[in-house]
């Protein structure tokens, strides 16, 4: 048996709690499909199978001022951001959700990025398992999977007349007070994703292959815009700098990536990584060797919007799987 | 036709890098759907075969052109490509003697996704009066004859709307512009080292992304390209969040034609309008 | 190693220590010392040499230098910067009582016990010898600990020698030798005219218990490491400290990697026996 909530049960339910919420849901905009603020439960498109950019907007603003500065007297007076707004985002998938909880290891490692800590303590995740994977999917080779509930408060999976619900956090406990469950005896598939990208060792074949010249003729046709990293759910590089409006001065943060040319350009001009191909290099090592260094998991969880979006077709499945023979040549030729 | 030119593409990257004319042949391969092009290097005659032209060419190439000074390169280019190359010659980024130039006379280019199929030509296609080449070394297909010049239909519609009407579509994807810069990135006419929205000091842009800085990104890059852009519309095709920035590039060619009487690109040499100074030059500008 | 979350989030680690510029000193044409006092005595910033602070000119952004002071003489927060682009440009045009912010002390440290008893040799270039004084005020002040100083600091000109006014002393203090050098003389130097690596293969260092710090523009300090291991220095005897464009000196941003490794918080001082490790070689 199975707890279980029909359509128009779950769309009153949400419409009460967008009365005193942000509720952000997947939402058509034109050709796109965004994860939005919705003001009625009619917005919601309850069809989509991924939006086109990422949820992370939500934990890590695209723009977010750090702290407001403003000249008070002879003094500067200083203050901190603070996040008041509940929010509650309904039909997040596994993959987009784990993307999500992964980032906890660099924003929460001490010393702790406190406006990270506060979208996280004031937003519920009402999950959506995937009933059926797009073409660019490839979650379960990346560890996660389209009906994985460990990043998620509640997870809603699709079912006949409705959704199934699994509870699985307080947070989601509470979020879900008051609404009347049925049991129900439910039957129907568990959903899979049938994508098989060899990730398995990933990390070890990435060290080996390191030094490869792979790199440059990949980067070859890369473009270095910051498309990739931007529609990405687990990228987290950013930028700081002070903009002054009216007498206030903000410490902004914004989403930058690795791949722009200067992003690791000293001061007297000089650069490390000025060319191509160690600047492709680098974001697939963060994602497929430092990130799991450093904190566990891989870096991608296999939502494949940079797949789907990338200009020049540079697929990650791909390089995953080259580098995957790449380290192994290596390994055969070494004594 | 295109399996044909597929095999004229192949066999002239062979000759040229036996030869050793150039180092590295640009052109197209299948990309990981099976369906669409990606752009390819071939450094190598035996790899020539990876080679491929059909309706999904879409990428402009000259713009890797500009990885490459110095190097003997060649470079498939259809009729939008190649008056991005006569751009790059006439600003004197590429020198004409390194670039060997494989021009295709294009048979239009269809709208495509990552594994979506589509039959429609895309948007530029319709707009376009140059499917031959301007420029080449080598020509694949016959030069075609072209239908007469296109009315900027796009323009007019977009200007019968009122002020209030337009100051509302753009402000609705300004909010929708992440800067990821793709559009910066793709176009072959946009080369600076240091581009004016990544200045510091002067701060023209700013790093906030948001509405007002990304009206000013999106604006002044096109006022940048007034004059030089020559509609291959990769900069639409590869935004992300699906800005209508033809709109933008395509009022400024409507203007330029206008007042000059100037397409560019069309040749290596024609003096560019908005960099040329002539004396006896009238606009009918307050007058 | 795997980074653990902490429980601590409330404490917003971009907000910089509330401070103020009690001091500034022409160095050079392009180089000034500021001194900063923490407005706030409960504010803790005690900090070891080779550690580095964001400064904050607030408009304009902050920028990560290395602190130049030692905290034992309670002298103030020393940064030694050289105007380059739009924060030093603002911070160069404050004047002692302007309010600014520092956020630190972020990264390792010299293990300046595990020198001690070895002959040191500070070397370093330009707006690169800034970290490097630290440690020689350290050594110097406890003088017995260690073993001969050779001192060689090099400049573009004699008018670029950031720390001229402590030359003199330096030079007094027992069994320690300063070696000056420029790249181009004016009329009033007596001194060399050499490359920093060229004076090292003159002085013919022996590598024997000794330990060389080393600090300055990549490509002296490429050419002063050959120079060194021609003479028989081990790369664990070889230290330096690294510069890596930084944005939050916390191990988020992810800019200043060197492979795996986080300048900003493995480093910035790293010996070239651990540098040629890494996965990243630039």
């Amino acid at each position: 048996m199975t707890k279980t909530l029909s359509k128009n049960e779950l769309e009153s339910w949400l419409a009460n709690i967008l009365k005193e919420r942000t509720l952000v849901a997947p939402r058509r905009v034109d050709d796109l499909t965004l994860f939005l603020p919705v003001h009625s439960t009619d917005e919601i498109a309850f069809d989509c199978s991924n939006t086109d950019l990422s949820p992370k907007d939500w934990f890590f603003p695209r723009t977010e001022a750090l702290f407001t500065a403003e000249h008070k007297d002879d003094d500067i007076e200083i203050t901190p951001a603070v996040i008041e707004q509940e929010t509650v985002i309904f039909g997040i998938r596994p993959c987009d959700a784990k993307g999500i909880a992964i980032l906890d290891g660099p924003y929460l490692g001490d010393p702790a990025d406190s406006l990270w800590a506060q979208h996280r303590a004031k937003t519920t995740m009402i999950g959506l398992s995937c009933s059926t994977p797009a073409p660019q999917c490839f979650c379960t080779s990346m560890g996660g999977a389209p009906y994985d509930s460990s990043s998620v408060d509640i997870l809603l999976t699709e079912v006949d007349d409705g959704y199934a619900v699994e509870t699985v956090t307080e947070k989601g406990e509470t979020l879900i007070q008051g609404v009347e469950l049925k049991e129900s005896d439910v039957s129907g598939s568990v959903p899979s994703c049938d994508a098989q990208v060899p990730a398995e060792g990933i990390a070890e074949a990435v060290k080996k292959a390191f030094d490869d010249p792979y790199w440059g003729r990949l980067a070859d046709r890369c473009l270095h815009c910051n498309m990739c990293a931007y529609v990405c759910p687990t990228c987290y590089c950013f930028d700081i700098r002070d903009r002054t409006e009216g007498g206030k001065i903000e410490r902004l943060r914004t989403w930058e990536s690795c791949q722009s040319k200067g992003f690791t350009k000293i001061a007297g001009g000089h650069d490390p990584r000025a060319d191509k191909g160690s600047r492709l290099r680098q974001r697939f090592c963060h994602k497929l060797l430092y990130f799991p260094e450093q904190f566990g998991p891989l870096g991608c969880v296999g939502c494949g919007r940079c797949v789907v979006s990338c200009p020049v077709n540079i697929d990650i499945r791909e390089i995953i799987s080259d580098i995957q023979e790449l380290g192994a040549k290596v390994g055969e030729g070494s004594n | 036709m295109a399996s044909d030119f597929t095999q004229q593409i192949r066999q002239k990257a062979i000759e040229l890098l036996e030869n050793g004319t150039v180092e590295c042949v640009i052109g197209y391969e299948t990309g990981s759907d099976g369906i669409g092009a990606r752009p390819a290097f071939i450094y190598d005659a035996a790899e020539a075969d990876r080679l491929v032209f059909d309706n999904t060419c879409t990428h402009n190439l000259v713009k890797y052109l500009l990885n490459k000074k110095g190097k003997s390169t060649a470079v498939v280019v259809k009729g939008c490509d190649s008056r991005a190359l006569n751009l790059l010659l006439n600003e004197k980024q590429i020198e004409r003697d390194k670039a060997f130039v494989i021009g295709v006379v294009c048979p239009g280019i269809v709208e495509w996704g990552w594994n979506k199929r589509s039959q429609r030509l895309q948007k530029r296609c319709d707009w376009c009066r140059q499917h031959t080449p301007v420029v080449s070394d080598f020509m694949v297909g016959d030069p075609v004859t072209e239908q007469p010049p296109a009315a900027f239909a796009d323009i007019v519609e977009a200007e019968a709307k009122t002020a209030e009407e337009r100051a509302s579509f753009w402000q609705q994807h300004a909010e929708r512009c992440i800067r990821c810069y793709a559009c910066r990135q793709a176009c072959p006419g946009c080369y600076c080292t240091d581009c004016f929205a990544e200045s510091l000091d002067p701060e023209w842009v700013g790093i906030r992304i948001a509405p007002a800085e990304s009206q000013m990104w999106n604006t002044i890059r096109a006022f940048h390209l007034a004059g030089r852009c020559i509609s291959c519309n990769e900069c639409e095709r590869v935004c992300p969040v699906k800005l209508p920035l033809s709109l933008l590039n395509r009022k400024l060619e409507q203007k330029v034609l206008e007042l000059f009487d100037y397409k560019a690109g069309m040749s290596e040499d024609a003096p560019a309008p908005l960099i040329t100074f002539k004396k006896d030059e009238k606009l009918g500008i307050a007058e | 190693m795997v980074r653990e979350a902490t429980d601590k989030v409330d404490v917003n680690p971009f907000v910089p220590f509330p401070a103020t510029l009690s001091r500034v000193v022409d160095l050079t044409p392009d180089v000034k010392l500021f001194t900063l006092e923490l407005d706030n005595p409960e504010d803790e910033f005690d900090y070891k040499p080779g550690q580095f602070g964001f400064v904050s000119a607030y408009g304009s952004g902050e920028a990560p230098f290395g602190l130049t002071s030692v905290a034992y003489r309670k002298e103030g927060l020393h940064f030694a910067i050289r105007r380059v682009g739009t924060v030093t440009n603002s911070l160069h045009q404050l004047e002692p009582g302007a309010k600014v912010g520092v956020r630190g002390p972020f990264g390792n440290f010299f293990p300046m016990d595990d020198y001690k008893g070895k002959r040191i040799m500070i070397i370093g270039g330009g707006i690169g010898f800034a970290p490097l004084r630290p440690v020689i005020t350290t050594v110097l002040d406890n003088r017995k600990d260690y073993a001969e100083v050779v001192i060689i600091n090099g400049a573009r000109t004699p008018q670029d020698l950031c720390f001229a006014a402590e030359f003199d002393d330096w030079a007094k203090a027992p069994n320690t030798k300063i070696e000056l050098t420029v790249d181009a003389a004016d009329e009033n130097w007596k001194g060399r005219v050499a490359l920093i690596p060229d004076v090292v293969a003159d002085l013919k260092p022996s590598p024997e218990n000794t330990i060389a710090v080393i600090c300055g523009p990549p490509i002296m300090i490429r050419f002063t490491l050959q120079g060194l291991k021609k003479l028989g220095f081990g790369d664990d005897q070889i230290v330096t400290t690294l510069e890596g464009k930084m944005k939050c000196g916390l191990g988020k941003c992810f800019r200043c990697n060197v492979g795996e490794k986080y300048v900003c918080r493995d480093g910035p001082v790293f010996t070239f026996e651990q540098i040629s490790g890494f996965i990243e070689q630039f």
